[in-house]
């Protein structure tokens, strides 16, 4: 059997999958359905390798991040103890790779925004070529939430409708609680007491 | 209103000449937002910006990509894009599903044609002074286009051209354009165009 290999490349990315078809599930000489390894080359970082789970992690945390920066949110995605990370930073974005290997430093590699867009269009590419037929189980892409929206603003700017409006609310209830009533002298109890105070 | 994920790596079951899914009559079923629209029209200005035969290009691209249906001139592609609240004359009423579908795949294709330059812009490995007069060009240019088109009355308006946010405003624009490119980039758009608003 001939293992086949794919090439996605983009400006700064490379990406290049290995595998074979899964004669099982009827497929073709020329398709992938298993993949037996992956290689990723970022112009000014070391060369990636893994396996097909290290991959996957790849594809939903870079996919995710990407699609929150569309929305303008920049947030961190990927946990802390899994092989993939990546969260904004000074230069752009900074990608945490944490091998499975005992005694092996986390690499980090930094990447500016165009080096993010190659990387994801190489992703894509790969997503959405027929003849690799890999179930990567991603999840969907949703629109965001107002809570998601707001992550970025800073504390004071997303709280200032609402402590500007209770503060309002406070002023005007002791306004109306200090200022002094007129007396309606057309009222007939409150002639009485005028009469009786005089 | 359905807002039934897709997953993000779906492929559509009509496609055009290019691969690219098209849409189909009474499909999607979403409707835009205000704030999906502004930002829709805004990014549709950004690639006019960056190609300056961009409405010219615009029309072949939607014709090329088989929309016709819908923009059969550059009349139509205006009428759609004036449910832009911002703009001098916008028009009232949500934009049907299939037009917005339109529009985000038109966008998607347009970026994709000006990925070079988009990209250069957001690079940061270019010369400075180089990158600094592509901006200086970009923003002129976009600056132009929305004193022509939008209501400078509007504070959302004012925000783009006067202030110091504009930048990074315009910065983000140019960003959400390059992650819209790609065989992905149609749904990570349309997901990001339906987000709350904040």
């Amino acid at each position: 059997m001939i293992k086949k290999s794919f090439i996605y490349e983009q400006n700064s990315a490379q990406l290049k999958v290995d595998g074979l078809p899964d004669h099982s599930l009827g497929q073709s000489e020329e398709m992938i359905g298993i993949l037996s390894g992956w290689e990723l080359k970022l112009v000014g970082a070391p060369i990636l390798e893994g396996n097909r789970l290290h991959l996957q992690s790849l594809i939903i945390v870079v996919l995710s991040y990407s699609r929150y920066c569309l929305s303008g949110v920049y947030k961190q995605f990927g946990n802390s103890d899994g092989p993939v990370q990546i969260l904004p930073c000074k230069l752009g974005h900074e990608i945490i790779l944490t091998s499975s290997q005992e005694g092996v430093e986390p690499l980090k590699i930094q990447i500016d925004d165009a080096q993010l867009t190659d990387l994801v269009r190489c992703l894509d590419d790969l997503l959405h070529d027929n003849r690799v037929k890999i179930n990567w189980k991603l999840p969907f892409y949703k629109p965001l939430n107002t809570t998601d929206l707001t992550i970025n603003t800073p504390f004071l700017e997303r709280f200032t409708p609402a402590i500007s409006g209770i503060t309002a609310i406070f002023v005007f209830c002791l306004l109306y609680i200090y200022t002094p009533q007129e007396v309606n002298l057309n009222n007939k109890e409150n002639q009485t007491l005028h009469y009786q105070l005089k | 209103m359905n807002l039934t994920p897709k997953p993000i790596h779906q492929n559509y079951p009509t496609k055009n000449s290019f691969g690219e899914s098209l849409p189909t009559k009474n499909s999607s079923g979403y409707v835009l937002g205000r704030r999906g629209l502004e930002r829709l029209d805004l990014l549709l200005l950004a690639i006019e910006a960056l190609d300056l035969n961009g409405s010219q290009s615009m029309l072949w691209t939607s014709n090329k990509l088989g929309l016709t249906e819908y923009f059969p001139n550059h009349v139509e592609i205006w009428k759609c894009r004036c449910h832009n609240p911002m703009r001098k004359s916008s028009r009232r009423g949500p934009l049907n599903s299939d037009c917005s579908e339109a529009l985000i795949l038109l966008t998607s294709t347009m970026a994709e044609r000006l990925y070079p330059s988009l990209r250069m812009l957001i690079s940061s490995k270019e010369p400075l002074s180089i990158h600094e007069q592509r901006w200086n060009l970009f923003n002129r240019r976009i600056k132009e286009l929305i004193e022509e088109r939008m209501n400078k009355r509007r504070g959302a308006v004012q925000k783009l051209l006067y202030s110091e946010m504009s930048e990074p405003i315009l910065r983000q624009l140019v960003f959400s354009l390059a992650l819209s490119v790609g065989s992905g980039g149609v749904d990570r758009l349309r997901s990001s165009l339906l987000d709350s608003t904040v």
